[in-house]
């Protein structure tokens, strides 16, 4: 495999049998080039894909399978990337949920060529990423902490939280204030109220 | 005692040993209704369970309420912390008692209900039903397991039971009802009933000032403008589109059907014109319910917090909001026009303009500078709002009538005198009683003085050195509104600055004033202020939190102390036993003006207590028009016919308020009228006895009819098959799975599960992710957590991204889809979980149905699972979880996910925390050297303690 070529290394390498494949159109934030592989794409040192759409799928129900089969285990990552493109989902999804979950693939949905490729390169793009983004670090300025953290109180939107913030004028205060104080607050009716002292004021753990 | 329709209605439900569904208006007592219900119940006839959704506290209080006001026994709930034996000695025992469906379906799952000594189950809010709901469970099981146990359903919301296509005779079927009973206010019986004695009323129209007029008439342009907006994006059908209907809160529901099924591919702008739409219906509700200051308050928060993002602010129409807002309580003179202009005041006397507080600003030098600079001084509108004055009117007329009465000697002897008056909420009722028992000036005054310190307080933390940045954002849209002198800086906001110095140079004068009043309490100054202002004394220096607190306690305790003196032996007894009920203590209040009133209380409609039958009001003011309390009044009036009852109502003139009340029992009439037709054409099988279930559950999905049974009862279908179970979490039990799973022949094991939330077999865990879900627990990284957790535990751990039904299966709009990779597309999320977990497999379900068939194929060649071994896997071990425990019992869980997403808090230090720190007031009252400790780190405990001292930004 000729992965390791200065070249090629940062492109998605794509198989002979894709030539054709509408979706190579639209596959822009990468370099892909052509090359003899099993797969359909490789996207890395460990992750490749395999493209279906779920109208060829109808027509060719084992097609899948085989070629899941012919990758054999050299990856870490082998993802099925299936394009929905038939109404009636349901019957086929199956299908190609349960041949990719027996046979160690992952399953991506899109609904568009654009997605399809989207997905292909934001694999590439990502691939040396840490995981970041998604271990929960939102936006870091004040608002959007304060909103964060009070809205995972039931019934508590994001109007209630600026009533709070400018009533009391800071977290600690908004913890620190009695029900009569928060029932005060225009907007926090009586369930608020309750659910906000609660949950501030019951004990994390209860008494068992 | 007892209505006779509400006797009508049990003798009609009696009469169907199946049961049935009733629909009522609301406010018809539907909570009288279950009581009498209850109080037939006999305990051989076996036990009755009422079902109790969370939702339904408050019919709760009022059914017990109402049972033991006829001295029987109430029933009792029961919760999750009873052991297992007891709670089976419950079922047995033949009394009522109240379940959330949560733990009923629990309970018959784990079998540790006997449903053969059932009589009957009661579900209170059937409007919030649907075939999958757990509700819809219960019965099937229970039906299936004891078939002569009866279903009785109810609901006081007619509107809600017409949403969507034939959902009354969807959740009668879902419930094995035949018979559905309607009782709507226009019934005869009913009518009848409430029309022989009616109460006096009294209707007063009330006219807003001016600016409310304008502020209501810009509002409604605005909304205008932003309907219009969102018929251009073609995503909403034009014709339910008008200003009128986006008046109400049933506007959501119209836009939110028709955007519910593709809300997940709408771009940025049509969703923020939904919640701008929100918002603004919102400013015409407080609007007509606060004061003026509180308003604009509102309205600068509102600024702050939405200035970039929204659509309606930059509306054509918007600045008069903000201007005539401002106006009501407010208004920028020239420095040098004060003079003159005081002399009018003083012969108008209306407006006032505090003279010696003038005074005192250029007395203290200082901030005096900035007025000279600027040339503009602050003056005080502060409108009151119309209503109070009619209020006081009609209390003094009432006190009057009664003093002629007394003196003609007619009283009769039931009439203790409470006047009542309702209000929508809390706040408005304190509000009202400091008008009442004060003077309305003086509470506008207090609520200025309070914005004003709310102010200055903000500009000592948040130092100068910002606000240049900041100011011109704020103040774009009132550039060039507000009538100012000559332009002396170069810089484009400095009408803006000039205005908000005006109103620093106010508010700190206010802070002298006092400390003035303080040094010489024999300051002969003229103000109402000065009793108010001896109260805060001492306090008045430190900082303005406290301060304002103190101003708002002092005022409660001189209105209860008053209220104690006045208040006759009787009224006391009626008093206090209210006070056990409602949140807040009757106050008789008196006047301390020279007119006396009546002995009045204030009552929050949103606080939804029995309160007539408490106080036994014989006047009552509604103050905010609500269509059910108007019921109460009538069912109460029916109930005490020899009682004289005088009701007033309230409304402003011309204002959405009018219009919303009127709509409301319009509204509700025409759901009743479509109930009736819909009765009429009703398709309900005669099987409907609970014998032929299986069969009439799966009209509804053909697909999965062949395999439909019930697992315990159809036994000779399934016994070819391997009975396969599926273990479940608790918490899932809020979804409808289960259900479903249920309903495909599937055994349900619940247990706490600390990974995942389905395990279908020794080495397969789920986790279900609705769409939303997916990407709020993407954001907060919970779902990072959770696969972590998942990945480390299960040999094929499975993420399942399930679709609603009644939505577009698609991810994301086509729009949504930029030119490159961006890191907050869900695309890139997604990509870089299952770079991170190549082990994950991600099922995509089209439906809850979908899913089903899904988990049935995956189990097809697997082991069960062993459930002791679920249950113990992730959980530390030095925790001591017990097998049957549920988790959300033994935790405050909304205090440990609002702990998860604090600043500093991390998944290693999150159960050090709890351990070592008892609840969230005592860790914010922690010193960073302690919270250092509990953290294991000096610089998150840093970020907490910064976190939860920061100020909240307002408007500068």
């Amino acid at each position: 495999l000729p992965l390791n070529t200065t070249q090629t290394r940062n492109a998605i390498l794509v198989s002979h049998r894709q030539k054709g494949n509408p979706l190579l159109k639209h596959i822009r934030n990468v370099k892909w080039v052509f090359s003899d592989i099993i797969p359909d794409y490789v996207l890395g040192q460990s992750s490749c894909a395999l493209y279906l759409s779920l109208r060829y799928h109808l027509l060719h129900p084992d097609y899948l399978y085989f070629r899941i089969r012919e990758l054999q285990k050299n990856f870490k990552l082998s993802v099925v990337l299936c394009h929905v493109d038939v109404e009636d989902t349901v019957k086929p999804l199956l299908e190609v949920t349960k041949t990719a979950l027996l046979h160690d693939c992952t399953l991506l949905c899109a609904w568009s060529m654009t997605e399809c490729a989207r997905y292909l390169e934001t694999i590439k793009v990502y691939e040396n990423k840490p995981a970041d983004l998604i271990q929960g670090q939102m936006d870091t300025d004040y608002l959007s902490r304060l909103n964060h953290s009070l809205t995972s109180i039931r019934h508590v939107n994001k109007s209630d939280v600026v009533t709070l913030g400018s009533t009391f004028g800071s977290l600690a205060h908004i913890i620190d204030a009695s029900m009569e104080d928060l029932a005060r607050c225009p907007g926090i009716g009586e369930r608020k109220v309750k659910r906000l002292y609660d949950t501030f004021h019951e004990p994390f753990k209860r008494a068992t | 005692m007892a209505l006779k329709f509400h006797q009508q209605i049990i003798s009609d439900l009696l009469e169907d040993s199946n049961g049935g569904l009733v629909i009522l208006s609301s406010g018809l007592s539907l909570a009288k209704l279950i009581a009498s219900l209850l109080i037939l119940h006999s305990p051989s006839q076996g036990t009755l369970l009422l079902l109790l959704s969370p939702a339904a506290q408050s019919l709760k209080s009022r059914i017990i309420h109402y049972i033991s006001s006829l001295d029987s026994p109430t029933p009792t709930e029961i919760t999750a912390d009873l052991p297992a034996n007891q709670r089976y000695s419950l079922y047995t025992s033949g009394s009522p008692f109240f379940i959330t469906p949560r733990i009923l379906i629990v309970d018959l799952l784990t079998q540790r209900i006997p449903v053969s000594s059932l009589a009957g189950i009661f579900i209170l809010n059937a409007h919030s039903l649907s075939e999958t709901s757990t509700e819809a469970f219960i019965v099937r099981i229970v039906k299936s397991l004891n078939g002569s146990a009866y279903i009785r359903a109810f609901s006081d919301r007619p509107q809600a039971m017409v949403s969507g296509f034939a959902k009354t005779e969807r959740t009668m079927r879902a419930l094995f009802l035949r018979r559905l009973h309607l009782w709507p206010r226009f019934q005869l019986d009913v009518s009848q009933e409430l029309e022989r004695e009616p109460p006096e009323v009294v209707d007063i129209r009330v006219s807003m000032s001016n600016y409310m007029v304008g502020i209501q008439k810009a509002i409604i342009e605005v909304m205008d403008a932003c309907l219009k907006e969102m018929k251009k994006t073609n995503k909403v059908d034009v014709d339910d589109l008008t200003v009128e209907s986006g008046l109400f809160k049933s506007f959501d529901e119209i836009v939110r059907r028709q955007l519910d099924p593709i809300w997940h591919t709408l771009g940025k702008r049509t969703k923020q014109l939904v919640s701008d739409l929100k918002t603004l219906r919102k400013l015409l509700d407080y609007l007509v319910r606060y004061d003026a200051v509180s308003f604009l308050k509102f309205l600068d928060t509102l600024r702050v917090s939405e200035s970039y993002r929204s659509v309606w602010l930059f509306a054509e129409s918007s600045y008069k909001i903000f201007d005539f807002a401002k106006k009501r309580v407010y208004r920028l003179v020239k420095a040098s026009d004060v003079k003159s202009k005081e002399l009018v005041k003083n012969k108008s006397g209306k407006k006032r303009k505090s003279k010696g507080e003038n005074d005192s600003v250029e007395a203290v030098g200082g901030e005096t500078e900035t007025n000279v600079v600027t040339g503009v001084v602050i003056e005080e509108v502060l409108e009151e709002a119309p209503k109070w004055k009619v209020l006081r009117e009609i209390l003094e007329e009432t006190q009057e009538e009664r003093q002629n009465q007394t003196l003609s000697e007619e009283e009769s002897s039931d009439n203790n005198g409470i006047v009542l008056v309702a209000c929508k909420d809390e706040r408005s009722c304190m509000q009202l009683e400091d008008c009442i028992t004060n003077n309305p000036q003086k509470v506008m005054r207090e609520e200025w003085e309070m914005y004003l310190l709310s102010k200055i307080e903000l500009r000592s933390v948040q130092t100068p050195q910002k606000k240049k940045q900041k100011t011109p954002k704020g103040f774009g849209i009132l550039d060039g509104v507000v009538p100012v002198t000559t332009i002396q800086n170069s810089e484009g906001s400095s009408v803006g600055r000039q205005e908000h110095e005006a109103l620093m140079a106010a508010a700190s004068s206010i802070r002298k004033l006092e400390k003035t009043i303080d040094m010489a309490s024999g300051n002969n100054n003229p103000e109402p202020h000065v009793d108010k202002a001896s109260c805060t004394k001492g306090k008045a220096k430190k900082d303005s939190p406290s301060l304002r607190r103190s101003i708002r306690s002092c005022n409660k305790k001189t209105a209860n102390s008053k209220a104690e003196i006045i208040k006759d032996p009787e009224n006391e007894e009626r008093a206090s036993e209210a006070s056990t009920s409602a949140p807040r203590e009757a106050n008789a209040v008196h006047s301390s003006g020279a007119r006396k009133l009546p002995p009045v209380h204030f009552y929050a409609l949103e606080s939804d207590q029995p309160i007539l039958d408490i106080l036994k009001p014989s006047v009552i003011i509604v103050y905010h028009p609500d269509m059910g309390f108007v019921r109460e009044i009538e069912v109460y009036k029916a109930e005490n016919p020899l009682k004289k009852l005088k009701v007033y109502f309230l409304f402003y003139d011309e204002s959405t308020e009018v219009q919303k009340f009127e709509a409301s029992i319009r509204r509700e009439n025409g759901a009743f009228e479509s109930l009736i037709r819909q009765k009429s054409s009703m398709m309900i099988p005669v099987d409907q006895d609970g014998l032929c279930m299986g069969s009439n559950s799966s009209t509804e999905f053909p697909a999965s009819s062949t395999q439909n049974s019930i697992t315990r009862k159809a036994g000779g279908r399934k016994e070819m098959e391997k009975e396969t179970q599926v273990i479940v979490d608790m918490r899932e039990f809020m979804s409808s799975l289960p259900n479903v799973l249920h309903q495909k022949g599937m055994k349900i094991i619940p247990v706490t599960l600390e990974v995942g939330d389905y395990i279908l077999s020794p080495s397969i865990c789920v986790e279900r992710k609705s769409i939303q879900d997916l990407f709020q627990s993407f954001t907060s990284g919970r779902l990072f957590h959770q696969v972590e957790m998942m990945s480390r535990y299960y040999r094929i751990p499975v993420l399942l991204i399930e679709f609603s039904q009644d939505k577009s299966f698609s991810f994301q709009s086509a729009s949504d889809i930029s030119d490159d990779v961006t890191p907050y597309n869900i695309i890139s999320k997604l990509s870089l979980l299952v770079l991170h977990f190549p082990r994950l497999r991600i099922l995509w379900s089209r439906s809850l149905h979908a899913t089903a068939e899904i988990f049935t194929t995956l189990k097809s060649n697997q082991d069960e699972p062993d459930e002791t071994r679920a249950v113990r896997v992730g959980v530390p071990s030095e925790e001591g979880i017990i097998e049957n425990d549920i988790r959300a019992e033994n935790y405050n869980t909304s205090a440990v996910e609002f702990l998860r997403r604090l600043p500093g808090v991390s998944d290693a230090n999150y159960r050090t925390i709890m351990e070592k720190c008892k609840s969230l007031a005592e860790l914010a009252s922690l010193p960073v050297e302690t919270l250092a400790e509990l953290m294991g780190g000096h610089k998150v405990a840093k970020s907490l303690r910064e976190f939860l001292d920061a100020k909240y930004p307002t408007l500068l």
